[in-house]
């Protein structure tokens, strides 16, 4: 009798860890909508956010100085508002587009990329860091303006140049699949 | 996929408006502005009689568009110092007055619709930032005296 509760009670367990798996295990629309949300970060980081002239225009302190000399000082108060929104918003947003493609390292992205332990391991320890430099250089800018943290900008963009280097090799597939190549990549960012 | 303009035809009528027409014109505001009148508003398509009787409506609509993305790209990368230069060009061009040019472009603030439709809104943002700080310093220099009373109480540090 105590052998026949004991096998019950291991079916159950068993049966009720595969209902468990299934439920986890990742449904098609789940995975077909991060991958798109994973291409558009990566597209939104490498044309819209990572371009080395954008970042360069940004946070050039030659507009600054230009100001300075061409205009008087409620101009230079307006430009460096508007410069400390742009900056702010170059920030969040980048912090944005990497959180989303973190998402996708997370959940999906062993199912479609065979990417070593090592490697993900990589991944993962340079995502943290590249959100950490995220919030910081927000804060950073917040407190001090535009020119304040030229070198966390560009720690910055270069982590987040090499995070998009990996997430396309993640997502490489697509292209094969139809989906045509990635428009107008950046080849790098750096300060 | 037979109505789709063929990439090939696209890039040709490109080369076609950068070649005979973009060329012409002297500076990046200049190109931006001509190919954002190049649109109708209603419906964000481009038109050009000459370039749609070469090749088709279709492939002149996108080669426009091409050709706005490339040169609202080229102005974003544009220092500011080389804005306010093109954009002094451009006032001096129209032959309205300074003074009713930079108050005309300071209310319509025209140059929000002077963007492509897909453009980056990053990118939008830090343009518009920089046509509205290079009104400020051709304001700056069309009026010396409020330059001079606005500058000498507010010195900053930095200066």
């Amino acid at each position: 009798m105590i052998q026949l509760v004991l096998f019950l009670s291991i079916g159950a367990l068993l049966f009720l860890a595969l209902i468990f798996l299934v439920w986890q295990s990742p449904r098609a629309e789940d995975s077909s909508a991060a991958l798109v949300e994973a291409r558009q970060a990566l597209v939104a980081l490498q044309t819209g956010l990572l371009p080395m002239e954008l970042i360069g225009r940004i946070f050039n302190r030659e507009d600054l100085d230009y100001v300075r000399s061409q205009a008087p000082e409620p101009v230079c108060s307006m430009f460096l508002s508007d410069r400390k929104s742009v900056a702010l918003a170059w920030a969040a947003q980048v912090r944005k587009q990497v959180l989303n493609l973190m998402r996708f390292h997370l959940g999906s992205a062993r199912f479609h990329a065979r990417l070593s332990l090592r490697t993900e391991l990589a991944l993962a320890v340079e995502f943290a860091g590249l959100l950490l430099a995220c919030r910081a250089l927000q804060m950073v800018l917040y407190v001090g303006g535009p020119y304040a943290a030229p070198r966390i900008v560009g720690a910055t963009a270069a982590t987040a140049v090499h995070v998009c280097r990996i997430s396309e090799r993640s997502l490489a597939f697509l292209n094969s699949a139809g989906f045509g190549a990635l428009p107008g990549r950046p080849s790098g960012a750096s300060l | 996929m037979s109505s789709l303009p063929r990439r090939l035809d696209v890039q040709e009528a490109a080369e076609d408006v950068r070649h005979r027409t973009l060329s012409e014109l002297p500076r990046t505001l200049d190109r931006l502005i001509y190919l954002a009148s190049m649109r109708d508003y209603n419906t964000g398509l481009y038109y050009h009689d000459g370039l749609a009787a070469r090749f088709s409506q279709e492939v002149a609509c996108e080669a426009l568009a091409d050709c706005h993305r490339e040169v609202f790209r080229q102005l974003v990368a544009c220092s500011l110092e080389n804005v306010v230069c093109q954009m002094e060009a451009y006032m001096k061009s129209t032959h309205t007055s300074p003074g009713e040019f930079l108050a005309a472009w300071r209310k319509l603030e025209p140059y929000r619709v002077a963007v492509p439709v897909e453009a980056d809104p990053l990118s939008a943002q830090l343009l518009f930032s920089t046509f509205k700080i290079a009104l400020a310093i051709l304001e700056a220099r069309l009026n010396p005296r409020s330059r001079e009373s606005d500058a000498s109480p507010h010195q900053s540090p930095g200066r």
